[in-house]
């Protein structure tokens, strides 16, 4: 079949807009994959994200280099994770409760320390991005090449982290282990691992991923940073995590849909058909609360999910 | 270092917890004063200017009102939910189609409508059940799934508010559109606006439909065999089952009311405030409410106060931002912070701090050195 020009450069722009916008999306969502399979329902990535795109915008506008802003984006979810760790855990208070407290308060403390960081300074200031890598040779092939191999290195990274995360979880101690305290905490304690160890070590490496995200978000697809950059987006990993049944491989399939209704909606808008783009961008959540109300069979979810533990 | 001990029994009597609970909001006052520094504020000058422009000017106890209602609506939707152990978060999706449900009656009700000309005594009973429907339709199917099939609320409700965000978006960009710029519907008639109560300041009679749905929520939660039915529910829905109680029926009550009076609370949002129904109007006031209801430890009278209060600190913070350019966001961190210490401060009734080396610890006690 023969695709006249405008066709395949409307479809070329899609399918790149697509993975372009499940890059931080899916990110976050691996994640938080570690959080969920561990037991703690981390709804607080939301804010984490939104602290690590304001840690990563500073510091690549003080330091002027996107990777020195990535590694403040990580460290603001190390110590996001540090206290929400801290609560979810220690403390043992409720996940749900944590987790909206603390993206009001982020929300709070992101727009404060803006605030006081470009106090005096007019304008938005724009930072130094990561720009495209195209993989020699690759890009080139027609329609797959700019589609698939001409991103990020951020993007990249996050293709290269879902491998790693699902031998992580499926191929090693560790991840037998964390999904042993998902399932039944009681008996993995009987068994000699440490429940709240665990527990910390996954909300961490959820909080981290999220900071990542959030520094992927302004500097390799936005530039700069507002308090309204993430608006949904760490809820949206959320969804992508559970429309992905806690699996690695379809929680990028489910990043996919999420950022393809996103993109197609952005295409539509720009062709001017008459389709509303918001019933587009409805959809994967439709979806999601198809997978998760029970009428297609009982959602896999992992036993222990949003349950604090005690130790007795 | 620090190490956390144990206690022998946990520090739960009334009085454990209100020593408790004082010290986390001194505490995170204090806390909170530290972000007023930079911007060469005193903390108490600031936090003293922030509660008296709510609360003992005229005007801004009007604004304070204002805010509340909405807050109360939804922190009593929570009472209702999270007691019969519904762990319902969708009361921002709620809130968005009782506002819509009630500005597309209005709009009926202006010229050329189905119901034009409608006195506001019929136009007010009818917005409200538009509203309360829509509402408890929208968090009913959550209730259904969760009852019926066994479905996971949170994360269902989570994803209904998205829903509510894009259906708004979708009525007020397409079929609600005002001719003009912006993504909002035309100015409703001054006719069906929610009438003012004082003079000299803005408070709407909203705040008196609150007030009443809290006395509402309150007899039929703590009073009636259905509202001790739905707290054993929530209480342990095994126990509840064997004890004769229709668990699913009682959730899916619960959901019902709940998303109605989030519903309520969009429906004066629109009638008392904006008077339109507009693109980005929730503004987390769904999940706002949330927090107020724990501040008021799930009850009634405790989710009034808090939300006063928590409205109170908003306006304050208006002021404060206005007239000495200090950020509003001060006070969003500090209202968290609040609730951030009181949770933690559960800790230490469970637990004690043990500096080593100074006394004996409980393992000493044990062991008997």
């Amino acid at each position: 079949m023969e695709l006249d020009v405008a066709t395949t450069a409307v479809l070329t722009g899609w399918l790149t807009a697509t993975i372009r916008l499940a890059g931080p999306l899916l990110l976050a969502a691996l994640g938080e994959l570690f959080a969920e399979r561990s037991g703690v329902l981390n709804i607080g990535i939301e804010g984490v994200m939104l602290l690590g795109a304001l840690a990563a915008y500073l510091a690549t506008w003080t330091g002027g280099n996107p990777w020195i802003g990535m590694l403040a984006g990580m460290a603001a979810g190390l110590v996001s994770g540090l206290f929400l760790g801290f609560l979810y855990v220690t403390v043992q208070a409720s996940h749900v409760v944590v987790g909206i407290i603390f993206n009001i308060f982020a929300l709070g403390l992101a727009s404060y320390v803006y605030r006081l960081a470009l106090s005096g300074i007019s304008g938005v200031q724009t930072v130094a991005m990561f720009t495209a890598k195209p993989v020699p040779g690759l890009s080139e092939i027609p329609v797959l090449g700019p589609v698939l191999f001409s991103h990020t290195m951020p993007l990249y990274l996050t293709v290269l982290m879902v491998f790693v995360a699902a031998y992580t979880l499926y191929k090693t101690a560790f991840g037998l282990n964390l999904r042993a305290v998902g399932e039944n905490p009681r008996a993995a304690d009987t068994a000699g691992i440490d429940v709240a160890r665990y527990r910390y070590i996954a909300v961490m490496i959820s909080t981290v991923a999220s900071g990542a995200a959030g520094a992927y978000l302004v500097l390799a697809n936005v530039g700069q940073f507002r308090d309204t950059i993430i608006a949904g987006q760490g809820f949206i990993a959320l969804a992508i995590v559970i429309f992905g049944r806690w699996d690695p491989w379809l929680a990028a399939i489910a990043a996919l849909i999420f950022g393809a209704a996103d993109a197609l909606q952005l295409t539509l808008q720009l062709m001017g058909t008459g389709i509303p783009p918001q019933l587009l961008l409805a959809l994967p959540y439709l979806l999601t609360i198809i997978a998760m109300s029970g009428l297609i069979g009982k959602a896999n979810q992992p036993a222990a999910f949003m349950q604090p533990y005690r130790k007795e | 270092m620090i190490l956390l001990e144990r206690r022998l029994k946990p520090a739960d009597s009334p009085r454990a917890i209100a020593v408790a609970t004082i010290l986390s909001v001194l505490a995170a006052l204090m806390v909170g004063g530290l972000l007023f520094l930079p911007y060469g504020a005193n903390p108490i000058s600031a936090y003293a200017a922030l509660f008296s422009e709510a609360f003992l000017s005229w005007r801004g106890f009007g604004f304070t009102l204002i805010k509340a209602t909405p807050l109360i609506l939804v922190g009593l939707g929570t009472v209702v939910a999270w007691r019969t152990g519904f762990g319902y978060l969708g009361f921002e999706g709620c809130l968005l189609v009782g506002a819509a449900a009630a500005t597309i009656v209005a709009l009926s009700a202006g010229e050329g409508g189905a119901l034009a000309g409608i006195p506001f005594v019929l136009f007010l009973p009818l917005a409200t059940l538009a509203a309360l429907f829509a509402g408890a339709i929208w968090s009913g199917v959550i209730g259904l799934f969760k009852g019926r099939f066994g479905g996971n609320e949170v994360i269902t409700s989570l994803m209904m508010n998205y829903v509510a965000i894009l259906l708004v978006q979708y009525l007020v960009s397409g079929p609600l559109r005002a001719p003009g710029g912006l993504p909002q519907t035309t100015r409703l008639e001054r006719d069906y606006w929610l009438p003012l109560l004082f003079d000299g300041n803005r408070a709407h009679a909203g705040i008196l439909i609150a007030l009443a749905a809290a006395a509402l929520v309150w007899i039929v939660l703590m009073r009636s065999r259905l509202g001790f039915e739905m707290i054993v529910t929530g209480l342990n829905p095994k126990a509840a089952k064997f004890g004769g109680i229709e668990v699913g029926r009682r959730q899916l009550m619960a959901a019902c009311l709940a998303g109605g009076l989030a519903a309520l609370a969009g429906m004066m949002e629109v009638l008392g405030v904006h008077h339109r129904l507009m693109d980005g109007m929730a503004e987390g006031t769904g999940f706002i409410g949330i927090v107020a209801a724990l501040l008021g430890k799930l009850h009634p009278l405790g989710v009034v106060i808090v939300s006063l209060l928590y409205a109170g600190m908003t306006v304050g913070a208006d002021a404060m931002q206005r007239q000495a350019g200090l950020p509003g966001s001060i006070v969003f961190m500090i209202q968290s912070m609040i609730l951030l210490f009181i949770l933690t401060s559960d800790l230490f009734r469970y637990y004690r701090l043990h500096f080593p080396g100074r006394g004996r610890t409980l393992k000493d006690i044990r062991h008997g050195t």
